[in-house]
């Protein structure tokens, strides 16, 4: 056999193991999606229940909006006397569905006095056990029957749930939205790239162009690169104990949690700029240089905008892993059960990975949901940020 | 025969001295480190010629170049010791900041290396730099002139906003002289400026540097004895970090005196 055949025999293995491969790793990825996408899909919607209210005028000054659900469900089940029962049947509806009929009565005053039918959010309860086939949920034998009886009269409906995107953290699972832990993100990451971009570019500028080569340098540069690999719950430490015990700032605030943040991605961002400008070409350098350009000139006018993609890519990077970032926040008291939406840096907040965390330590059993939802979210983030990167990358690729 | 070239190595032959000097070099010495690369030169650039600086490769011509517009600073191992004066004052004492010198000394590298910007915006880098013009229209002005002056203004007047790494490698490189003329210096260096080009190219940044001769005092570094020969008026022949020969460069292509040059010239060396 000479060598061509051995090569031709060996080649088809080789074509077959590279295919067998790429089917693998496709089907990888595709199960990957498939599994977000049903979960997204999943978690996002929630039961709602028909019911009419009656807008009672005489309920309304009384401002009941609870005694007229009651009533409704009176209706329904007339059956239902005692007092207990009658308790368990007001549980399937959420606490919040009062509120919300307020709110709809707010928004349409013209429905006074009318009976209209209307959908209110179930309890998390009901809704794990509707969506769970009828397997799981806390519910008692006669809630299990009225659920069937309100099944039969088509009186569920899963809905999207925009409620989850538009508030805050809730002790009950079909109130609990996102919105707060999101900002909490934002803010947080929007201080930590002020902080670190600016700074990190900066002292690998210096690094890199203007200093001089000697011993403290080298240790600084040593330093840096150590840095990188301090575990981040130390940071954590760190803030809490210079930026809340001794400056003052204040406990669970992004402001603190950001700075932390920076500390931890600083070193990330030094490490990939230097290595952004090391390879920006010398020629580059001598061109600018032999035209007359002083050094910051040349670093400002050519290094640096050469150099910016690569720069932003490490800045991403180091804010992706800040994103994700739980412990040093944990230090700093940002994991508190925290309601309303923050409005600026220097309000409580949490944030995604913390929140994350929250609800996946809850009991309730429709937290599980909201936690894998939480999880979409945050990779979404994530996939926001590397478009981000990307778009950034071609536009200042683009200009040079 | 051998120990008789090497005991008159330390001195050089010819005329290093004349009479209108733009650059005079004194006792130059230049250490990377510990290791010296150029020992005891002495030499004069005169104004409105061309110096052709020859000799093997290592043989410290692109460090003797460098040292005159300071670009050696970049490098911090490096060390000059000696006296360059341009125009009768020392370099290294009234330029304390080089900026200034390589304003007065252009440079022209090996390779062609325009900035990633339009054609346009790399000539007109310098003159922003240093204020040269007023505003648009006579940035303008420098920019056009700079390009016909390198003779590549046909060549690019259509696609002045294209980005210049577009270009072929000769326009480059003439964009890159451009880019230097459009500051008006006194002095341009040129290491090997057409190493890396075709003899069409070649010929035609020959032409060029014979042409800016009239307003520029030009040193040229070149590894071609014919481009030497073609473009210069006077020659210095590098070895080993000394100069060992310098002169008319007709003389020192027809008639040179020491055994090195002649070796070097007529290909038997290097
Ligand atoms: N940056 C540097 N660091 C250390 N040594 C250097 C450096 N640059 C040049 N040298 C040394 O100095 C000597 C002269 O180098 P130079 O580049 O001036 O030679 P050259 O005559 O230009 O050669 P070529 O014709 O190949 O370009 C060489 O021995 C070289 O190794
Ligand atoms: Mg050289």
């Amino acid at each position: 056999m000479n060598n061509t055949e051995q090569i031709k025999k060996s080649l088809k293995k080789r074509y077959r193991q590279e295919k067998r491969f790429r089917l693998l790793s496709l089907l990888a990825v595709l199960t990957g999606f498939a599994c977000l996408f049903i979960l997204l899909v999943d978690m996002i919607i929630n039961e709602k229940l028909n019911i009419s209210a009656n807008f009672d005028l005489e309920a309304l000054q009384n401002a009941n909006f609870r005694g007229l659900i009651k009533q409704s469900l009176h209706q329904l089940f007339p059956t239902v006397r005692k007092r207990s029962d009658k308790r368990a049947l007001m549980r399937l509806i959420s606490v919040d569905a009062e509120y919300r009929l307020r709110d709809k009565l707010q928004a349409e005053p013209q429905l006074l006095g009318e009976t209209v039918p209307i959908w209110l959010l179930v309890d998390d309860d009901v809704d794990t056990y509707l969506k769970s086939d009828k397997q799981f949920g806390r519910v008692s034998q006669e809630q299990i029957a009225w659920i069937t009886e309100l099944e039969q009269q088509d009186r569920f409906q899963q809905r999207f749930n925009y409620w989850f995107f538009q508030t805050g953290d809730s002790r009950e699972p079909e109130l609990a939205g996102i919105l707060g832990a999101v900002m909490g993100s934002f803010y947080t990451l929007l201080v930590t790239l002020l902080l670190s971009f600016p700074i990190g570019v900066m002292a690998a500028v210096y690094l890199e162009e203007f200093a001089p080569r000697n011993r403290w340098i080298d240790f600084i540069e040593v330093n840096i690169n150590n840095l990188a690999a301090v575990p981040s719950i130390v940071f954590g430490l760190l803030g809490l104990a210079v930026f809340i015990n001794f400056f003052g700032l204040p406990r669970s605030a992004p402001l603190v949690g950001g700075i932390v943040l920076a500390l931890m991605t600083l070193p990330t961002i030094i490490i990939a700029s230097r290595s952004a400008i090391k390879a920006v070409s010398p020629s580059m350098r001598e061109a600018a240089l032999g035209l007359g350009a002083s050094k910051i000139q040349v670093a400002f006018h050519h290094v640096v905008p050469l150099a910016m993609p690569g720069i932003l890519t490490g800045t991403i990077i180091g804010l992706a892993q800040a994103l994700g970032e739980t412990a040093p926040l944990l230090m700093i008291g940002m994991v508190a059960f925290i309601v309303d939406i923050p409005q600026g840096a220097t309000d409580a907040a949490t944030v995604l990975p913390v929140q994350i965390y929250l609800w996946a330590d809850s009991p309730e059993r429709a937290f599980v949901a909201k936690t894998a939802a939480a999880i979409l979210v945050l990779l979404l983030f994530l996939v926001a940020m590397n478009g981000l990167a990307v778009w950034l990358r071609k536009k200042f690729e683009r200009r040079w | 025969m051998t120990t008789n070239i090497e005991q008159q190595i330390n001195e050089t032959w010819g005329q290093p001295f004349v009479e209108d000097a733009k650059i005079s070099i004194r006792n130059m010495d230049v250490f990377y480190a510990d290791k010296q690369a150029i020992f005891d030169v002495n030499l004069d650039i005169g104004k409105h010629e061309v110096t052709a600086l020859i000799g093997p490769s290592g043989c410290g011509k692109s460090t003797f170049l460098r040292c005159l517009n300071r670009m050696n600073d970049t490098i911090p191992i490096c060390r000059v010791a000696g006296d360059i004066s341009l125009d009768g004052e020392n370099i290294y004492d009234t330029h304390k900041d080089p900026v200034l010198l390589r304003a007065r000394v252009g440079m022209v590298f090996q390779k062609p290396n325009p900035f990633p910007k339009s054609v346009y915006e790399n000539v007109a880098y310098g003159p922003r730099l240093h204020g040269l013009a007023l505003n648009r229209a006579e940035l303008d002005d420098i920019v056009v002139t700079s390009l016909k002056k390198a003779g590549l203004y046909n060549e690019v007047k259509n696609r002045l906003h294209s980005v210049a790494t577009g270009l072929s490698g000769g326009q480059q490189q003439r964009l890159c002289i451009a880019r230097t003329i459009a500051i008006s210096p006194e002095v341009i260096l040129m290491d090997e400026p057409a190493s890396s080009l075709d003899p069409i190219a070649t010929a035609i940044i020959e032409e060029l540097i014979d042409e800016l001769r009239k307003n520029y005092t030009i040193a040229i570094v070149t590894h071609s004895m014919q481009q030497a020969a073609r473009v210069s008026q006077r020659t210095a022949y590098f070895h080993l970090g000394r100069i060992i020969e310098v002169g008319e460069t007709t003389q020192i292509f027809t008639n040179p005196q020491h055994e090195l040059t002649e070796n070097y010239i007529t290909g038997r060396f290097g």
